[in-house]
């Protein structure tokens, strides 16, 4: 799927099927139509589509029947349900069954390409992502807290009191909008349904896209924080950036309706093996909230929380241009999602050459080269230490100089009428071994 | 004028040719530069690792500087960032400072860092300037990083021309070589390419890290794609030394390892 698609548009209402086929093929996207899901299945065993747009309630085979067969027979085959009042249950449980997303009615053009935008994005993103994992063995990543609920792909629910959960979007739903420009939220009082809009945030281009909310209920506090600078929806969607606090008269209903973080884990492996995909590009790990902050309280790492993900860093990095494992963007992005384990035990971490671009550059001074030195001090301490840094630390504390002098480079600076240097292991081992370094170094060894 | 020497661990193992070109230009300008044996690694290889080691190891170094009352002539960049970033953070720092002298064994109130000592790039001393300042803020008088010129105008004073090209300001690749070689000589081999195309007859640098790469390495970089490049690679006290009439086999030429004959043959 490149930027424009092949979709199959099903309803048996020839007014919608018309909307929709014009709102597509003005997109440039090739659209083919069919009036019920029996045509649908006959035409999705002829084509081959990137993506089938589909009513949810239609005569005899229902939208959902029709997702059902087309992730048994084309499961890489993306599918954008289209909901009316009273199936917004049936839309969330659709999810649940690998269904992209869901637009409800009435919905205006803009909405139905913000949504299939996404799915070629994801697609994109995914295709990207694998290929790139195939390179450098790092796999593809998705993040999603296991201490919450999922409407997956889309939002997610924390619990904070037994009636009041906070709502916020998931990393695939960010990901796969890229930079979130405005937000729009809803008033406090406001009642919303599980499923239907909470929440409405423009994208690159004037996109729009709706966010679902995963609990129903009364909306108690909004998030004010994402109207002065939306970019948190990107940098911290689990956290910093919730949306909502909702009042909800049934809440572990609700949740029960969701997928909650342990499970997820079970859901995506489901995916993985039902569409055939060999590579794991999802992993639910227990993130560390407290990693920016140890970050920030060692020397260098002080600016780390100012970062707003511009991604000049990366764009001015010599080492990024010749090998992508090492992205300073994305290392901030992982440091303050809390992914302390991924990045401390990492190999891209030690790549950084020092060449002090990025720190140049960074409008907000994030100063990116000390915040690698002082993630680096932080896996030291825990541990993980790159071994060509162990060699260099024996050799350092041994000779106090990276490059040991000896009587034979003695002789050789003699016979060029330079002056002899100290040998032997001088200051730096007793330095190392007060520090505590040397223990560092041994216990690794 | 009379300055510490500092070596640091590469310049005198890898890039003696630098050093020896060093002390025959101050002696033919009248500076003297003094030896002092307790001079140890500046700390910055421990920097990314293992800070308070990396302090340490700095302060140490300014220590010994203090206490000859000798301001500090560096060779190497790498070097010249960390002592200067370390002497500036202990001056502004009492806390810090007291913490750091006690666990070297001096006493209260016994060192002041800062203004007592000046830690200087050898390029620096020679004329104003330098080439190579990042980070920018820790230095006082520093110019545009993201356009320098010093090391132009200090190549031009000696009568070469100096040739601009493009991406000047990218990284040697030396920082992580012992980590991954392949973006390591990857990186030194673009800036090759640049220079090549710019038409140049020789490179001139400041830093032995930097000429582990286009010098020690250019035979690997040159055998790993079938590229020729034969590209002379000075340091500028070689370059300075040979407008100051100072013969070339002083100046540590035989110690290039591309051979810069045919070059000393252009400008001689």
């Amino acid at each position: 799927m490149n930027d424009f698609a092949t979709i199959l548009v099903v309803d048996d209402e020839p007014g919608i099927l018309s909307s929709c086929e014009v709102a597509l093929t003005r997109s440039g996207h090739k659209v083919d139509t069919a009036s019920s899901a029996e045509e649908a299945v006959t035409r999705i065993r002829q084509e081959k589509y990137d993506a089938i747009v589909t009513d949810l309630k239609m005569p005899r085979l229902s939208g959902m029947d029709l997702l059902r067969i087309v992730k048994e027979e084309k499961p890489e085959t993306d599918v954008i349900m289209i909901t009316g009042y009273g199936t917004i249950q049936t839309a969330v449980e659709a999810m649940k069954l690998g269904a992209f997303d869901y637009i409800s009615k009435p919905f205006t053009p803009n909405e139905l390409r913000s949504v299939v935008t996404r799915a070629i994005e994801r697609r994109r993103l995914t295709r990207e992502e694998r290929a790139k994992a195939r390179r450098t063995r790092v796999a593809f990543e998705y993040v999603m807290p296991d201490d919450l609920y999922y409407l997956p792909e889309h939002s997610w629910a924390r619990m904070i009191t037994e009636d009041v959960a906070e709502a916020g979007i998931d990393d695939v739903f960010q990901k796969t909008i890229g930079v979130v420009n405005r937000i729009e939220l809803p008033s406090i009082g406001a009642e919303v349904e599980q499923g239907s809009t909470f929440a409405q945030v423009y994208g690159a281009g004037g996109k729009v896209y709706k966010l679902w909310s995963p609990v129903g209920g009364r909306v108690v506090e909004v998030n004010n924080l994402l109207t002065e600078d939306s970019s948190v929806l990107n940098t911290d969607p689990y956290r910093k950036g919730w949306i909502v606090r909702i009042q909800s008269s049934d809440l572990r209903k609700d949740l029960a309706n969701l997928i909650d973080g342990d499970a997820l884990i079970h859901w995506w492996v489901k995916r993985e093996i039902v569409e055939r995909k060999t590579s794991k590009y999802v992993k639910v790990n227990v993130l560390d909230p407290e990693f920016k902050h140890d970050i920030a309280k060692e020397p260098g790492g002080e600016n780390i929380k100012v970062c707003f993900a511009c991604g000049i860093c990366t764009a001015s990095c010599p080492i990024r241009e010749i090998d992508s494992r090492y992205n300073p963007r994305k290392i901030i992005r992982m440091a303050l999602l809390g992914m302390k384990e991924r990045v401390i035990g990492s190999d891209f971490i030690w790549l950084c050459s020092s060449c002090y671009i990025c720190t140049e550059r960074c409008p907000q001074g994030v100063k990116f080269t000390e915040v690698i030195n002082a993630i680096k001090n932080i896996a030291v301490k825990e541990g993980h230490v790159h071994p060509s840094f162990v060699a260099q630390m024996d050799i350092l504390a041994k000779n106090s100089r990276l490059y040991p002098i000896d009587d034979f480079d003695n002789r050789k600076r003699e016979s060029l009428g330079l002056p002899k240097l100290s040998t032997g292991e001088g200051s730096a081992g007793e330095i190392c071994r007060a520090s505590g370094l040397l223990d560092i170094v041994k216990r690794k060894n | 004028m009379r300055y510490a020497l500092f070596l640091g661990c590469t310049a005198p193992t890898k890039s003696r040719n630098y050093e020896l070109a060093t002390r025959e230009v101050a002696r033919a300008l009248g500076i003297e530069l003094v030896d002092l044996p307790d001079f140890e690694c500046c700390g910055f290889p421990l920097k990314s690792v293992h800070h308070e080691s990396h302090l340490l190891m700095a302060a140490r170094n300014l220590m010994v500087a203090e206490r000859e009352e000798l301001d500090v002539c560096v060779l190497c960049s790498a070097c010249t960032g960390t002592l200067t970033e370390v002497n500036r953070q202990l001056a502004h720092n009492d806390v810090l400072r007291e913490q750091v002298v006690s666990k070297l064994g001096g006493g209260k109130g016994e060192y002041v860092f800062g203004s007592a000592i000046a830690v200087k790039h050898v390029v620096r001393i020679l004329h104003y300037g330098c080439h190579y300042l990042r980070p920018s803020e820790i230095y006082d008088d520093c110019e545009d990083p993201e356009d320098p010129h010093s090391l132009d105008e200090l190549i031009e004073v000696t009568g070469a021309k100096s040739v601009r090209y493009s991406e000047r300001e990218r990284c040697c690749g030396a920082g992580v070589l012992a980590i991954d070689e392949e973006i390591a000589l990857s990186l030194a081999q673009k800036k090759l390419e640049d220079v090549r195309s710019s038409g140049a007859h020789a490179m001139v640098l400041m830093c032995p890290f930097c000429g582990v790469m286009y010098d020690e390495n250019q035979a690997r970089i040159e055998a790993r794609s079938d590229a020729t490049y034969n590209l002379p690679v000075l340091y500028y006290p070689q370059l300075l030394g040979i407008a100051l009439g100072i013969d070339p086999k002083s100046l540590g030429f035989r110690l290039n390892r591309v051979k810069a004959d045919k070059f000393l043959e252009r400008v001689i």
